[in-house]
């Protein structure tokens, strides 16, 4: 049986991602993506990796829904009108719903592929050896810098492409019309 | 904590997924569709964070980091299309937009 | 500085601007025109430290990589003729860019413009410095891109975009030839080095190779039957039409020429001879039958084109850079002194409604005149020196029918010029635009008048000091003595033309407005005015070609489409392809994301199984 804490937090996340899918009005739902992210993030701290934790706190529940959030105010057109909802398409919905989470439950609970007699250890709060999991924001910028130098600039490059990507395409074009 | 295994938070992860993709597939608003998307990533961070942790290897947990930047770049440029979309179509209903059908 | 540190500047300057101007100054014109003229004469300054400082041939090689043992290579080789394209390009390329500043001062796309002259000179000087074959090749291929991109600057009209596509398909046809020529000779002599192949192509060189690389020559130079594209061509904006269309990209063709003449058997030689002087008495004689001022002048570029692959032909490369080398100075100052003439008259270029433009336009119609005189090879002016020195060396030759083609051609030079100055200068206005003309603004009238009367008179004095001593040889005598030569046949030639083109000046000022051979003779008229080859082209296109393409389209669609896709395999994947289109290609975003999901999930599937 696993702790309370962990308990809870699944049960948060797991609601607020149903709110998210089943809410008929955008701006609920984007809530309750917020919350599913905090969730996931707290999780993220019982795993002890603190600083990922911070960092989905930051960069997802925070930038990245705002965004959201201000496109939905930005677009009207955002309710759903549930008289003309083809309910042929949530029934599809369900029925790939359960047989996924039959699936999942399946091999991760009863098929045995996860081990279950994983060592539970305590994380250092740093280490002498970069690759052993650490809880310290240091042992990544360590990473970064060394092992991972070049992904570290790719996805700085990315950045740099997709911000001038927005730009050239929510540029208000002539030719539009 | 003692009793939270590998196995609950791949549980949670990969409810976490399912529960995206209902939503991609029962949704017609394309924001909330893109949402679920985002939420579906987020559910295979969670499971990479577990196994770093279980593995006690750092590589999981650096490669959320760099899914979380990557993310973040194709949100944003993922809502531009978005807007561009409803700037021609008046719309961001998934039903509406069939013009490949056509 | 080294001299191979300034040839680096010299070519990648221009490429620089242009990608700057492309990039940032798109909406800022005048700025863009200004920056792209500084840099043009930049370069022309390094050019002309090039000519005076140096006098040694300049050699600079850098390997790209091996494919297949055939080494690709950038470098650079500068010799005599060299030196002096360079600085004939560099020169009236930035004098032209002034110009262009004035001429262009209300257009939209100055941007595009600027940007598209620098990049024709970052190309044109490619094809200048290049040392191999390859380079030259694409160089070439940018040279006619640009000059694609420049005439089609008014691509909204229907002329200018099917003038731009004729020029590239017909350059295409051309270069065709070009790559096959260079494919021959690195199979022949496996290297494109042209100081190796100088050191390889003995006497016998075959003549097939010789053939083709002149494809190349006749697309870009628009030589005979390659010609139809460069009066269409006139199509772009004027200084286009006299810096590439006139001065140096239709002369790089000979330039070219002149570089490989080893690789040319005496059979090509004759057939360029013959050919040449033919289509310069033609096309001078054809420009008698246009009343559009830009089009008679490229009628007398074709012309004197014709003349200097004449004198390639006649084993004379040396004589027909030195023509190249004066004509770009007065062929461009007569187009530029059009452009002005076409400005002031507000967009007028039928030749028949100017008339009276010497008083109005002082300056332009003093620097036109000199420039038409340095065009008729009146003594002392530029063209005197190189036009009657291959005439002479026709003679000298002993190529008689040669001489006779080109004294005609030389006749008709001063037939059209009488003519030209007669109908734009004299008399009174025949149209309410030329009642109004007024003179252009300073940065077009300082350009003309440098280019006019310093260099196209100027040159011709220059030329003793600019040429190579080596050409002078052809006529036994120097530049000098020739000047004085009056028995030479050449001088009779050159006077006799003279006198008929005063003549022609006197005679088109009968009828005033019209053409006075379209009223005397109209047949004549018509039979000059005919575009003969665009018929044939057209007839040929069309009744010959298609036919063939359209027998071709049969088979396939019978043979190959229906027997052998349709009725055997083709009939299953239809049926495939009709079913897959009614169940995944709904256009409907949730049917695609099921259908994905089920893939992954089979995917899954196969991998835990």
């Amino acid at each position: 049986m696993p702790d309370g804490l962990f308990i809870f937090f699944a049960a948060l996340t797991i609601g607020a991602a149903a709110l998210l899918v089943l809410s008929r009005n955008a701006v609920t739902s984007a809530m309750g993506m917020i919350l599913a992210l905090v969730g996931v993030a707290a999780d993220f701290f019982l795993l002890d990796a603190y600083f990922l934790g911070v960092l989905q706190v930051l960069v997802y529940a925070g930038a990245v829904m705002v965004l959201f959030l201000f496109i939905i105010m930005l677009l009207s057109d955002t309710e759903e009108n549930p008289t003309t909802y083809p309910w042929r398409h949530a029934l599809t919905g369900l029925a790939v719903f359960f047989f996924l989470a039959a699936g999942v439950l399946w091999l991760f609970v009863w098929s045995g592929a996860v081990p279950s007699n994983q060592v539970q250890f305590t994380p250092p709060e740093v280490s002498s050896d970069p690759l052993v999991f650490t809880t310290a924001a240091k042992s990544f910028g360590r990473l970064l810098y060394t092992k991972y130098l070049l992904p570290l600039e790719i996805s700085g490059f990315l950045l740099l492409v997709a911000l001038v990507g927005v730009v050239s395409i929510s540029k208000d074009s002539k030719i539009q019309n | 904590m003692e009793h939270t295994t590998l196995s609950h938070h791949l549980l949670l992860a990969g409810m976490l997924f399912v529960i995206g993709l209902t939503g991609v597939l029962i949704r017609r608003n394309l924001l909330v569709v893109y949402m679920c998307l985002e939420l579906m990533l987020t559910a295979s961070t969670l499971a990479l964070v577990a196994f770093s942790r279980f593995n006690n290897t750092m590589d999981g947990a650096i490669f959320v980091f760099f899914i979380i930047t990557v993310a973040a770049a194709e949100v944003a440029v993922g809502l531009a299309l978005i807007v561009a979309l409803f700037r021609q179509r008046q719309t961001v209903s998934s039903e509406k937009l069939t013009t490949l059908c056509d | 500085m080294n001299s191979v540190s300034l040839l680096h500047w010299i070519l990648f300057l221009p490429l620089g601007a242009a990608a700057f101007s492309a990039l940032f100054l798109r909406r800022q014109g005048t700025l863009a025109a200004w920056f792209s003229t500084l840099t043009a004469f930049i370069i022309a300054g390094l050019a002309l430290t090039i000519l005076t400082q140096t006098s040694e041939d300049i050699k600079w090689h850098y390997e790209l990589g091996k494919i297949g043992g055939i080494s690709l290579g950038f470098g650079y080789l500068i010799d005599a003729h060299a030196r002096l394209m360079l600085f004939v390009v560099s020169f009236v390329a930035a004098w032209i860019h002034l110009f262009s500043v004035g001429y262009m001062k209300e257009d939209e796309a100055r941007g595009r413009f600027f940007a598209g002259l620098s990049i024709f000179m970052f190309s044109i000087l490619g094809i200048v410095v290049a040392d191999n074959l390859l380079m030259t090749f694409i160089f070439w291929e940018l040279v006619g891109f640009s000059s694609y991109m420049l005439i089609a600057h008014y691509f909204d009209t229907d002329f200018a975009a099917e003038a731009s596509k004729k020029a590239f398909i017909t350059n295409r046809i051309g270069d065709l030839g070009f790559i096959l020529g260079i494919a021959l000779c690195l199979k022949l002599y496996g290297t494109l080095d042209f100081a190796e192949l100088k050191l390889q192509a003995g006497s016998a060189v075959p003549i097939a190779l010789g053939l083709l690389l002149m494809c190349g020559f006749l697309g870009k130079s628009a030589q005979f039957p390659l010609h139809v594209w460069l009066t269409d061509a006139m199509a772009g904006p004027t200084p286009v039409s006299a810096l590439i269309h006139a001065a140096t990209m239709v002369a790089a063709g000979v330039y070219f020429m002149a570089r490989i003449s080893f690789l040319l058997a005496p059979e090509v030689l004759q057939w360029m001879a013959i050919s040449g002087a033919g289509m310069a008495a033609l096309a001078g004689l054809c420009a008698l039958a246009q009343t559009d001022i830009k089009k008679s002048l490229a009628y007398s570029t074709l012309a004197h084109l014709g003349i200097m692959g004449c004198a390639i032909g006649l084993g004379h490369p040396e004589l027909a850079v030195l023509h190249m080398a004066m004509h770009a100075f007065f062929k461009a100052t007569l187009f530029l002194g059009a452009g002005s003439v076409i400005r002031g008259c507000h967009h007028e270029q039928d030749m028949l409604k100017m008339g009276g433009l010497l008083k109005k336009m002082p300056i332009t119609a003093a620097t036109f005149i000199a420039a038409t005189l340095s065009n008729c090879a009146v003594p002392f002016f530029a063209g005197w020196y190189s036009k009657d020195a291959i005439i002479e060396a026709a003679w000298h030759d002993g190529h008689f029918f040669i001489f006779g083609l080109l004294a005609l051609a030389a006749v008709a030079t001063c037939l059209y010029s009488g003519r030209m100055i007669r109908l734009v200068f004299m008399g009174a206005p025949n149209s309410k635009a030329a009642t109004h003309a007024h003179e252009s603004p300073w940065t077009m009238t300082l350009p003309i008048s440098v280019l006019g009367i310093v260099y196209a008179i100027g040159a011709g004095f220059a030329a003793n000091i600019l040429i190579p001593h080596s050409s002078l040889q052809v006529v036994e005598k120097s530049l000098n003595e020739m000047a004085f030569h009056l028995t030479a046949p050449a001088t009779i030639v050159g006077a006799g033309a003279l006198i008929l083109g005063f003549l022609s000046f006197k005679f088109y000022g009968w009828f005033a407005g019209q053409d006075s051979l379209q009223k005397i003779s109209p047949r004549t008229y018509h039979i000059l005015e005919y575009r003969w080859m665009d018929t044939f082209y057209n007839w040929y296109i069309d009744k010959v070609q298609r036919r063939f393409a359209e027998f071709i389209v049969f088979l396939d669609l019978l043979v190959i489409n229906g027997l052998a896709v349709r009725w055997t395999v083709g009939g299953t994947f239809a049926a495939l392809g009709h079913i897959s289109n009614a169940i995944f290609h709904r256009g409907q975003t949730r049917l695609n994301a099921i259908w994905i999901t089920l893939g992954s999930l089979l995917f899954i599937w196969f991998l835990v199984r």
